[in-house]
């Protein structure tokens, strides 16, 4: 059955459904925009302004060493943070007295803000960007080790049972059925992990050392350059869209079996 | 050949605790195909799951060839009623399972794979996902994986049960041409009385809670069965009227 035919529609109005996120988007720019003309610039600027700022900041080249060194940062601190947190997890997947003493602490720490402990990082490392890049690393820890853990624990029984009838030894098992059957939590895990990893990234800037897109962001917000705040803002969300992009990317080109999996089970 | 002696099955759930099976004793011969028949939860499955060493018996034991049965046999297969291919391998790395488990080399591994694909009519389809193939597909992938590592017994648990009845009928035929072709002793579970008439040599009746063999079978047909209407035969009606009676499906219904 169409969609139409369910929701009792005639086909003209389904086709003006998928135009409707834009369309919302469009509605809202545009309120926004026409806001500006009694609104002064400082407190939320136009989207105009902002794309203007957007291209000039790219134009004069203000944005490319900030850019550098906070991709730097988070590609460093968060990839070690992810395999450290997948590492870990199957660790303690695999052996029970591993999980058990290392549960009490991870659960402590997946649930203490993170924050927090940004004093206790200088402390240990001073202001540095190393002191960054290990608070990346233990804020992104976390999530991507518990999802690991949970995949492993999730395994299909009958894919254990398969794996125990055809003789199959512990690390087999663990290497064919349990690692790939926790293939989707893991990748959950990282796209979590990884956004971790951006917050991460610009609060240490903004709060160990001012570098990159923090440093921009602090600078711009103490100025009142709400345009160029703004146009920075806009591309620390483009790290978040690209995060969620790279991780769907991943999954299809490499685990094409997940969706296909799925949709066959519907 | 293979002597289930006086074994029973009791495990533990967080509610209470369950004895699947007491005391049930018989000898499957070697070559024969037999089918464990009754209704569900009668302990048909576990004991299947025993003889694969998938579960140990709680008391009694399992002699195959003359030796104590103890964990998984590699001359034993299992085909199981959810099939579970693994969604990460294509059809043919699943029916490689069994042999990677073995440390075949990979040359090898393939070709015997793809014999065993070849027996169930599949080496077209080798290369694709599992997820792609029909429920009919699937299930003689996993007959192929079991195929493929040459068990001198292979355990059928209710393997056709969630297939539509064209399908299920087409691999009743199958399976039975397989095992006059091999020779393999078959032990098959259902709860489907003409499937036991049709492919079985005896049939194990399975009754109650603990379940117990109550009573075996000999099916007197002719071989191949295929051949010929085994559903409208005479002695199959009389054998399938004396099995529903003996089971007592009837006096449930009544009462």
């Amino acid at each position: 059955m169409s969609v139409a035919a369910v929701r009792g529609r005639r086909p003209s109005t389904q086709m003006l459904e998928p135009l409707l996120p834009a369309a919302a988007v469009a509605v809202v720019l545009g309120v926004w925009q026409w806001s500006g003309s009694f609104l002064s610039p400082i407190l939320i600027s136009t989207p105009t302004r902002i794309a203007q700022d957007l291209v000039e900041l790219f134009a004069r080249g203000v944005i490319f060493s900030p850019l550098a060194e906070s991709l730097e940062e988070l590609v460093i601190g968060g990839s070690v943070g992810i395999l450290a947190g997948i590492a870990l997890g199957v660790l303690m997947g695999r052996y029970e007295v591993v999980d058990k003493v290392l549960s009490p602490f991870v659960n402590f720490l997946n649930a203490t803000p993170l924050v927090v402990i940004i004093p206790l990082v200088i402390i240990w490392v001073g202001i540095s960007q190393n002191a960054r890049l290990l608070f990346i690393f233990l804020i992104t820890l976390w999530p991507v080790l518990l999802n690991t853990l949970a995949g492993m624990r999730n395994v299909n029984r009958g894919y254990v049972d398969v794996g125990a009838a055809f003789g199959l030894s512990e690390t087999q098992m663990l290497r064919k059925i349990t690692l790939p059957a926790a293939v989707p939590f893991i990748l959950a895990g990282i796209r979590i992990s990884a956004g971790l990893a951006i917050i991460g990234m610009i609060v240490s800037e903004m709060e160990v050392s001012l570098t990159g897109l923090g440093y921009l962001l602090v600078t711009y917000g103490n100025s009142f350059f709400t345009g160029r705040l703004l146009a920075v803002v806009f591309l620390s969300s483009m790290f978040g869209v690209a995060n969620v992009l790279l991780v769907k990317w991943i999954q299809a080109s490499f685990f094409p079996w997940i969706a296909g999996a799925a949709a066959d089970q519907r | 050949m293979l002597d289930i002696e006086r074994v029973g099955h009791v495990y533990e759930t967080p509610q209470r605790r369950v004895e699947a099976l007491r005391d049930v004793s018989l000898s499957v011969r070697e070559g024969e195909f037999m089918s464990f028949v009754g209704p569900s939860g009668c302990g048909k499955t576990t004991l299947l799951r025993i003889l694969d060493g998938l579960a140990e018996p709680s008391g009694g034991r399992i002699v195959f060839n003359g030796h104590e049965l103890r964990g998984v046999s590699r001359d034993i297969g299992f085909v199981f009623q959810d099939i579970n291919l693994l969604p990460w391998r294509s059809v043919r790395e699943n029916v490689e399972i069994g042999l990677e488990a073995r440390g075949m080399p990979a040359g090898q591994r393939r070709e015997t794979a793809l014999e065993a694909l070849r027996m169930v009519g599949l080496e077209d389809v080798a290369n694709v996902p599992p997820y792609t193939l029909s429920g009919g597909m699937q299930q003689r992938v996993g007959v192929a994986r079991a195929l493929a590592l040459h068990p001198k017994v292979l355990l059928m648990d209710e393997p056709f049960g969630h297939l539509d009845n064209f399908t299920r009928e087409t691999l009743q035929i199958e399976i039975s041409k397989l095992w006059s072709k091999l020779g393999t002793t078959i032990v098959f579970v259902t709860h489907d009385v003409d499937e036991a008439i049709f492919l079985s040599d005896r049939i194990a009746l399975f009754q109650g809670q603990p379940g117990r063999v109550t009573r075996i079978l000999e099916v007197d047909l002719p071989h191949p069965r295929w051949e010929f209407n085994v559903r409208g035969d005479a002695r199959a009606i009389e054998m399938r009227e004396s099995i529903i009676e003996h089971l007592g499906v009837r006096q449930e219904v009544l009462v």
